[in-house]
């Protein structure tokens, strides 16, 4: 159930994100296979990653990315593999938000998509979940 | 570090508390302050009382070591002796703010400069010196039994990224011996077991480590230098260490070297791994800040899997090499002289590697590869077979001419498939840290039935060869100049303007230009189970994008070629092309006189498809409305011609791209089209 949930959250969020861009009128065309098979693999990953934002192990970052925060909330043998989840989710954002921009055919929008993805991933984050403020400091939603 | 104990300036006031004409029966000492190099303390009391003196108490105020401050410290002794040839404490115990009490005895037998002292906690653990020294050098031994490293923790420095110890436990021996102008000696044989340990943020952190620790080291006077040699042996437990996992234990690290106050030069260094193999070096660091000033480096033999996974993967987690899997063996040896990179030979045996998205491999690589900073070199370097985006290669060797940062191949032949690629003058240099290379070749011809069938995709005859000017790769951009020419279905295929962007990417991207001269058309429907078509076509493709090996975009033209040549539509191919057309297109025939033909004639196909969106806007030769029969709505796709003629409409403008995929494989898997 509660990874019914976590997918439910992400779809939401994946489809705000793709609402907010329209709204900016940056005219993004989100479903392209590229961008689609991308958003299916970070789908699949979101469920290991899930407890990790929960318990603080894994944060959100201000750059549209997610980080190893705490890795003391992640048992010694399993540190390694988290890393590897988190590697493979930064790769998967960095080709979603240049996949993002180049479907709109401007590949120099990448930035902005980057910043505007970075504030609803932290706005339509669940409560308890770490992200990284402005400044860089880390703040418990 | 005794001298310096003992010419700290002292500043005692003494007070007797008691004025004696025979024996006291109560003593008091009083110190205000003491400095020392190593510590200070002040409000220093003792109390001696009770028969023979036998009961001491004793108060420091405030005590400063390493710049730790610890008040209110207390000692006391129930059997406490005082005599000219022994000062003794069986039974004494400490407190320390912070700490449980502690079981302290000593002995001190001036006459023998003999002083031994042991603290126990109720745990068992035991912390024994025995101290001994004449007029010019003095000897100790720590014995360490169930020693707690977390009493380090007080002493280490409040740092975020410094591993402090959490438990483990200490066993051994540290023997110190020197003389008055400090220690000379040093040697320690200890035992650390199940050790606990991490930084603030988990990211350098060890459980259940057990390891075996002998460290001797020696003062020359001479030149005041210490000569030192270590050995290491991590046998359990599980370290990570950003982004390095170990588990198990299985290392031997020896050292040995050199520390004097200028620099610290290691010699016969080795680390062994029972899973990796071995690694000899030394070198050279300047001090204070420790700056690599020589290295040299040496293996021999090792198991690149182990390697691989464990040390080298971490760091290529954003690569494209971060899910390859890799066999082998691995010799290599780097100098580095005078803070500069001197020379690195590196040599493969029967290596393997695979990436596991079968984006590409190559098996049994053989290489010997010297880099040199002056001069050129050139390496040798084989494979016997392998594959790029499933396109497999045959054996290879190379003959790679290096100097400094810029590589060569002045010509290389690789097999692919029944055919061959001919580079020439391939370059690659580095340049502000990325890789740039170019080369022009000959692609030779590769069979297109061998080709289609390694790439997993429908089975095509012909050929495909052409010249290649020149191909370049700049910012992760493959970019071909000229054409490539493919030999396919009777007729030439020319493919322009070649762009693959991120090639080993997570969503390559290629453009290109194709344009197809004369195709047969009856050998393109029977390959594809269409239903039969005479005649010849050509197809511009223009603007053809593909992300992630998927079409996002092209403007489709086709096309009758010109000149004369038999053209035939069977009805099965009408039937099909009216279902691609989907629920609304319709064949515009007439039913009943369907059933008496077999086959048809036309003059012209026409047929555009402009792919935006995931959405084909499709059109045909014509508008429909240009023929009298018929309503102005549609195009026309095939227009007939002869006898018995056939003229087919579409109606349907848009249509999703997926869906235009899904009916092409319905119906060129042989399911029976259905007319609508």
């Amino acid at each position: 159930m509660n990874k019914l949930f976590s997918y439910l959250v992400l779809l939401v969020i994946l489809l705000s994100l793709t609402l907010a861009a329209h709204a900016r009128g940056t005219n993004i065309e989100i479903n392209t296979p590229a961008i689609t098979k991308l958003k299916q693999s970070m789908q699949q990953r979101h469920g290991q990653l899930a407890p990790y934002y929960t318990s603080g192990a894994v944060g959100l970052t201000r750059d549209g990315m997610i980080a190893m925060r705490d890795a003391n909330a992640v048992p010694l043998a399993q540190r390694q593999s988290v890393n590897a989840l988190v590697a493979a989710e930064n790769q998967d954002r960095n080709a979603l938000y240049r996949e993002i921009a180049r479907a709109n055919s401007h590949p120099e929008w990448e930035k902005d998509i980057r910043a505007t993805f970075s504030q609803r991933w932290i706005s339509l984050a669940k409560s308890g979940w770490w992200y990284q403020a402005a400044n860089g400091s880390w703040t418990k939603k | 570090m005794l001298r310096s104990l003992l010419i700290g300036t002292f500043l005692v006031t003494m007070v007797l508390g008691y004025a004696v004409l025979a024996a006291p029966s109560h003593l008091s000492f009083i110190i205000n302050d003491i400095h020392s190099p190593v510590f200070s303390a002040k409000k220093i009391t003792a109390n001696l009382s009770g028969g023979q003196l036998s009961q001491l108490k004793f108060h420091v105020g405030e005590i400063i070591i390493q710049g730790k401050i610890f008040r209110n410290v207390k000692f006391s002794c129930t059997k406490f002796q005082l005599a000219e040839h022994l000062i003794a404490c069986a039974d004494g115990s400490i407190h320390l703010p912070g700490f449980s009490t502690l079981a302290v005895a000593f002995r001190f037998i001036p006459h023998k400069k003999n002083l031994d002292i042991e603290i126990q906690s109720v745990a068992g653990e035991s912390w024994r010196l025995a101290l001994q020294w004449d007029v010019n050098s003095w000897w100790s031994v720590l014995s360490i039994a169930k020693g707690q490293v977390m009493h380090a923790v007080r002493w280490l420095p409040d740092i975020e990224s410094m591993p402090i110890p959490a438990k483990g436990e200490v066993n051994g021996k540290v023997r110190l011996s020197g003389s008055m102008d400090g220690i000379a000696r040093i040697a320690a044989a200890v035992h650390i077991d199940a050790l606990a340990f991490s930084d603030r943020n988990g990211l350098r952190a060890g459980e259940n480590v057990n390891m075996a620790i002998d460290f001797n080291a020696e003062h020359i006077q001479r030149n005041n230098k210490w000569q030192w040699q270590s050995e290491i042996n991590w046998l359990a437990g599980e370290i990570f260490w950003q982004p390095l996992y170990f588990s198990g234990g299985g290392y031997n690290l020896n050292l040995a070297g050199v520390l004097s106050e200028k620099n610290i030069r290691l010699s016969n260094g080795k680390i062994a791994s029972r899973d990796i193999g071995e690694l000899d070096f030394s070198g050279l660091f300047a001090r204070p800040d420790y700056d690599l000033v020589d290295f040299d480096l040496n293996a021999t033999n090792l198991k690149l899997s182990t390697l691989f996974d464990q040390i080298l993967k971490p760091f290529l987690r954003e690569t494209a090499f971060s899910e390859m899997s890799v066999i082998g063996r691995s010799s290599f040896a780097w100098r580095y002289h005078q803070g500069v990179n001197q020379s690195l030979i590196l040599d493969l045996h029967d290596v393997s590697l695979a990436d596991q998205r079968d984006r590409f491999a190559f098996y049994r690589i053989n290489a010997h590869i010297p880099w040199q900073m002056d001069g050129a070199t050139i390496a040798d370097i084989s494979f016997l077979s392998g594959q790029v985006l499933r396109v497999p290669m045959g054996a290879v060797r190379v003959p790679l001419e290096i100097n400094q940062f810029e590589l060569r191949i002045p010509q290389l032949v690789v097999p692919v498939l029944d055919g061959k690629l001919k580079l020439e003058n391939f370059i690659a240099l580095q340049q502000d840290n990325n890789w740039r290379w170019q080369f022009h070749g000959e692609l030779m011809p590769v069979s297109m039935k061998q080709l289609t069938r390694a790439l997993q995709i429908q089975q095509m005859h012909g050929e495909i060869s052409g010249v290649i000017p020149k191909v370049s790769y700049v910012n992760s951009t493959i970019t071909l100049d000229g054409a490539l020419l493919f030999n396919i279905f009777d007729g030439m295929v020319t493919a322009k303007n070649l762009k693959l962007v991120e090639p080993l990417g997570l969503v390559p991207h290629l453009t290109l230009d194709l344009a197809m001269k004369n195709i047969d058309l009856s050998l393109l429907t029977r390959t594809f189970s269409f239903g039969n078509m005479q005649g010849r076509i050509d197809m511009d493709m223009q603007n053809l994008e593909l992300a992630g090996w998927r079409p996002v975009k092209f403007d489709a033209q086709l096309s009758s070629s010109a000149g004369s040549y038999p053209r035939r539509i069977s009805q099965a191919a009408i039937q099909n092309i009216s279902a691609l057309g989907g629920a609304s297109a319709v064949a515009a025939i007439q039913r009943s006189f369907l059933r008496f033909f077999e086959e048809f004639t036309y003059s012209k196909i026409g047929w555009q498809c402009s792919l935006r969106n995931n959405v084909c806007r499709m059109d045909g030769i014509e508008p429909a409305s240009a023929l009298e029969d018929f309503e102005s709505q549609g195009y026309v796709i095939v227009k007939g011609g002869g006898i018995p003629a056939i003229t087919v409409i579409g109606y349907n403008r848009n249509v999703g791209w997926q869906e235009l995929i899904n009916r092409l494989q319905r119906i060129t898997q042989g399911n029976e089209p259905v007319i609508q």
